[in-house]
């Protein structure tokens, strides 16, 4: 970077816009993936304590190990045993997302009141059907907050996963570090926190959404 | 695995710069300064908006704001305004890296401090005041003591997020533990990354184990630990979501 | 045979028989979510009749809301079987087996996400009934339990009051035309006044629908009110009585159903009977503009000494004592005294000594639906009926 040069060039950004397009939606993609099958697991995993109310502890606390480490760490670990590629980035993000997840969808069950459950099963819904229709729409709102959180999270994280070399948004601040290129790291690092930003709100929408009889209760 | 033990007994790893203790020391230094400061400037704030219900407005968008804002992206525009100001280098490394391991630990501390002294049994508290004792005791003999399950647990994790940053700042050129990692990727040096890797996996846990046994230890009454968690084990409730 | 709107032949209302049902609960207490320790069952054997509301009573943790889940299986016996029509429930599906059973309960489970349209078609959707069959029945049923189809079918259980998700329950219950009702406590979280509302309300749908109902309550009260037959359970489990409320109210065949029923239980039996089921004192009657000398020599023999002053419809006007009565001219209504309380025919006699007692009078008149007097009843007439059982 030479002196005199200003902070942030605007013009060199645009003449790149579908490159910066390109890597905001890999990291889009790889957040849709690891809370995508976070989300998956951790559903199965939320089943299981469900039926057997004792795995909750162990199953809970292993995660919970898991999210204590630094991303960069887990990164790091990972990297001699599945390499530098998408797996091991896939594995540690939906590691996160496990500790995240599996306690939020458990408490979202759980929050369905006893005598809703209770009716259910004495009209004659099946367990799946019970589930299906009556639980899950019901614990919707909450799972949508723990989806929030999640991916919230799993956009910051996928930043630092740049390092073991998988593109998205911190491969524009990881190549902006190295070229001494204030453009383009400070670019990269702003549209990631809009990127996250963004998701908020747009995750917020979607919890007003979940819950049209709260509205029309709350419009009486 | 036989790699990784013969770097950490390899004695070159023990000496210089890039020593072991070296970084050890820088990434404890770093975590434990950026953690008083925020602990400095968050808990008077957050003591003070908790006792007095006011201010919830301001806990609650803190918790919002700190949860969406990703810390690597946060150190990194940090880096970046530093970087054109500041000369010298241990300036703008360690600078970016302090600041944004503060503001990123106050968030937690403050909605925790809030969420735990908003949760103290409103019928213990006018007692307290209907005994006599004035606002500053009713905090200091009633409130603290009950919240301080839920305090020390966003204690925890402000503790695990600022260990994580300081990691993070090795890539901006800063110190600590975290140079391994960048070292090792560098030079595919996986000996390297993996013992940095879990050096500073050890530190968080550890950290987080110790202020957990602090937590049971420093509750009032029967409880384990705070509500919701799992009986006595040492987990942090994520009222905040792990940044990078 | 009652039948539906569709004309379709209704299910008949069915047997329930308990044999040797026991249900015990291991040294691990089995507390649920919901905060209560569920009663154990012992030995419980008990004949519903078809189409009768059957009453199991009793104190907390006598096991009455265990035996009752037992119908319907949500709790399996452990010993002992549970016989519908004759068959075994055990032997079906548990499923298909509640699609066959209605049940209602205090905190009326509506699903909080659906509409009240959709909450009384649960059962009938499950059983794949087609959309307009739906439809139409989810109307006839809401307008049976006294809810404004049109008002009512679009809108979410959270904007209903407490006794209107009640009666959305029972009809939620009813609508695929159960042969069964299971009912556990279920006007238990209302207030008095609306409860005595939904139970009167029941007992005009029985009347019409005649399915057989297992009804729980701890309320001796409402027991007594709602059952054709009480089936009194004690601590335990085991059951103490079963009966008429009238057979168990006059005979009870023990220590603890004489304790549970009250030291009122006369005053009791006196809620099963109504004012029409005595015979009435003629009252000496005589309208305005009558002759006084006649109508004052027909009052001087009567032995309550009072003259009943009615209109042209028969309505009463007020009462003449003897001596206010003029030697000749005719009777105007000036100065009459005013009425004792107008009991009605179908008031229970409960209520009619209340009435009586409250009015400080020893007599009060009783009056048809359209007002018209139809004689005297008096309260040593239903002390009489005390005495006599």
């Amino acid at each position: 970077m030479a002196e005199g040069d200003p902070l942030i060039r605007f013009d060199w950004l645009l003449a790149r816009l579908d490159m910066l397009a390109m890597r905001t939606l890999e990291h889009v993609w790889l957040t849709v993936l690891a809370v995508g099958i976070g989300f998956a697991i951790s559903f199965a995993l939320a089943l299981v304590i469900r039926r057997q109310r004792r795995t909750f502890s162990p199953i809970t606390a292993g995660a919970a190990v898991v999210y204590t480490i630094p991303s960069l760490a887990l990164f790091a670990i990972l990297v001699p045993i599945t390499g530098r590629t998408l797996l091991s980035a896939v594995i540690a993000l939906v590691g996160y997302t496990l500790f995240i997840l599996v306690r939020n969808i458990v408490a979202a069950l759980d929050g369905v009141p006893a005598e809703v459950r209770e009716s259910a099963t004495a009209m004659g819904y099946s367990s799946w059907a019970r589930l299906w229709r009556i639980e899950l729409p019901l614990a919707l709102p909450v799972i949508v907050a723990g989806l929030r959180i999640a991916t919230v999270t799993t956009i910051g994280l996928v930043t630092v996963a740049a390092l073991i070399g998988i593109g998205g948004l911190g491969f524009l601040i990881e190549n902006g570090l190295r070229q001494f290129f204030p453009t383009l790291y400070i670019a990269g690092a702003v549209l990631s926190v809009a990127l996250a930003v963004l998701a908020d709100a747009l995750f917020v929408v979607l919890q007003r959404l979940a819950t049209p009889w709260a509205r029309a209760r709350a419009a009486t | 695995m036989s790699e990784l033990i013969g770097w950490l007994l390899d004695p070159a790893n023990w000496s210089g710069r890039d020593a072991i203790p070296v970084r050890l020391a820088e990434h404890v230094l770093l975590s434990g300064g950026a953690l008083a400061i925020g602990l400095a400037l968050a808990l008077p704030l957050a003591l003070y908006i908790g006792h007095t219900g006011r201010g919830a407005f301001v806990a609650i968008n803190l918790a919002n704001l700190g949860r969406a804002v990703p810390s690597y992206a946060l150190l990194v525009i940090l880096f970046g305004v530093f970087a054109t100001s500041a000369r010298d280098p241990l300036v703008f490394t360690n600078g970016p890296t302090l600041l944004a391991m503060v503001a990123l630990a106050v968030p937690p501390i403050v909605t925790n401090a809030y969420t735990g002294l908003r949760d103290v049994d409103r019928d213990v508290v006018e007692a307290a005041r209907g005994v006599g004792m004035g606002g500053w005791q009713v905090l200091r003999r009633v409130e603290l003591p009950l919240a301080m399950p839920v305090i020390m647990a966003g204690l925890r994790i402000a503790t695990v997020q600022v260990i994580a940053t300081a990691a993070l700042g090795a890539i901006i050129g800063g110190g600590g533990l975290g140079r391994y990692i960048i070292q090792g990727i560098a030079r595919f040096d996986n000996p390297r990354l993996v013992a940095g890797a879990l050096m500073i996996a050890l530190l968080a846990i550890g950290a987080d184990l110790l202020l957990g046994w602090l937590q049971r230890r420093l509750a009032v009454g029967s409880r384990a630990g705070e509500p919701g968690e799992p009986h006595g084990l040492p987990i942090s409730l994520p009222t905040e979501s792990r940044r990078a | 045979m009652p039948t539906s709107v569709y004309g379709a032949l209704v299910q008949t209302a069915a047997t329930v028989e308990f044999r040797n049902v026991t249900k015990r609960y291991d040294g691990r207490s089995k507390v649920r979510a919901e905060g209560e320790t569920p009663g154990a069952v012992n030995d419980l054997s008990l004949i519903v009749p078809a189409g009768k509301v059957c009453v199991l009573v009793g104190p907390s943790g006598c096991g009455k809301t265990t035996s009752l889940k037992m119908v319907n299986r949500l709790i399996e016996p452990t010993s002992g079987q549970i016989l519908i029509d004759g068959q075994d429930v055990a032997a079906e599906d548990p499923v298909a087996l509640r699609r066959r059973i209605g049940y209602v309960i205090q905190q009326v489970g509506l699903f909080p996400h659906q509409t009240i349209a959709d909450n009384v078609a649960t059962v009938p959707r499950l059983l794949g009934w087609p959309g307009q069959r739906i439809a139409a029945r989810t109307d006839e049923l809401l307008a049976l339990v006294g809810l404004e189809p049109d008002a009512y079918r679009g809108r979410y259980p959270a904007q209903l009051s407490g006794g209107e998700r009640q009666r959305v329950g029972v009809a939620r219950a009813l609508a695929a035309d159960p042969p069964l009702l299971l009912m556990d406590e279920p006007f238990g979280a209302v207030d008095p006044i609306v409860r005595e509302r939904l139970q009167d309300e029941l007992l005009r749908l029985q009347e019409q629908l005649a399915k057989t109902i297992l009804f729980v309550t701890h309320d001796v009260d409402e027991a007594i009110k709602m059952g054709d037959l009480m089936a009194v359970m004690a601590a335990g489990g085991a059951l103490a009585q079963v009966g008429t409320p009238a057979e168990v109210l006059a005979q009870p065949a023990s220590e603890f159903v004489t304790r549970f029923v009250g030291a009122d239980r006369g005053l009791k039996r006196l809620s099963l009977r109504r004012v029409r089921d005595l015979e009435l004192l003629p009252a000496t009657a005589a309208r305005p503009g009558d002759d006084a000398a006649e109508a004052g020599q027909r009052a001087a023999s009567d032995e309550v000494g009072y003259l009943l002053l009615v209109d042209a419809q028969d309505r009463p006007i007020g009462w003449l004592r003897a001596r206010d009565i003029p030697l000749d001219g005719p009777l105007s209504a000036d100065a009459a005294v005013p009425m004792s309380p107008l009991l009605a025919e179908h008031a229970t006699l409960k209520d009619a000594l209340s009435m009586m007692l409250a009015a400080d009078v020893m007599a009060g008149i009783v009056v048809d639906p359209a007002g018209r007097a139809l004689g005297l009843l008096t309260v040593e007439q239903i002390a009489r009926t005390l005495r006599d059982g």
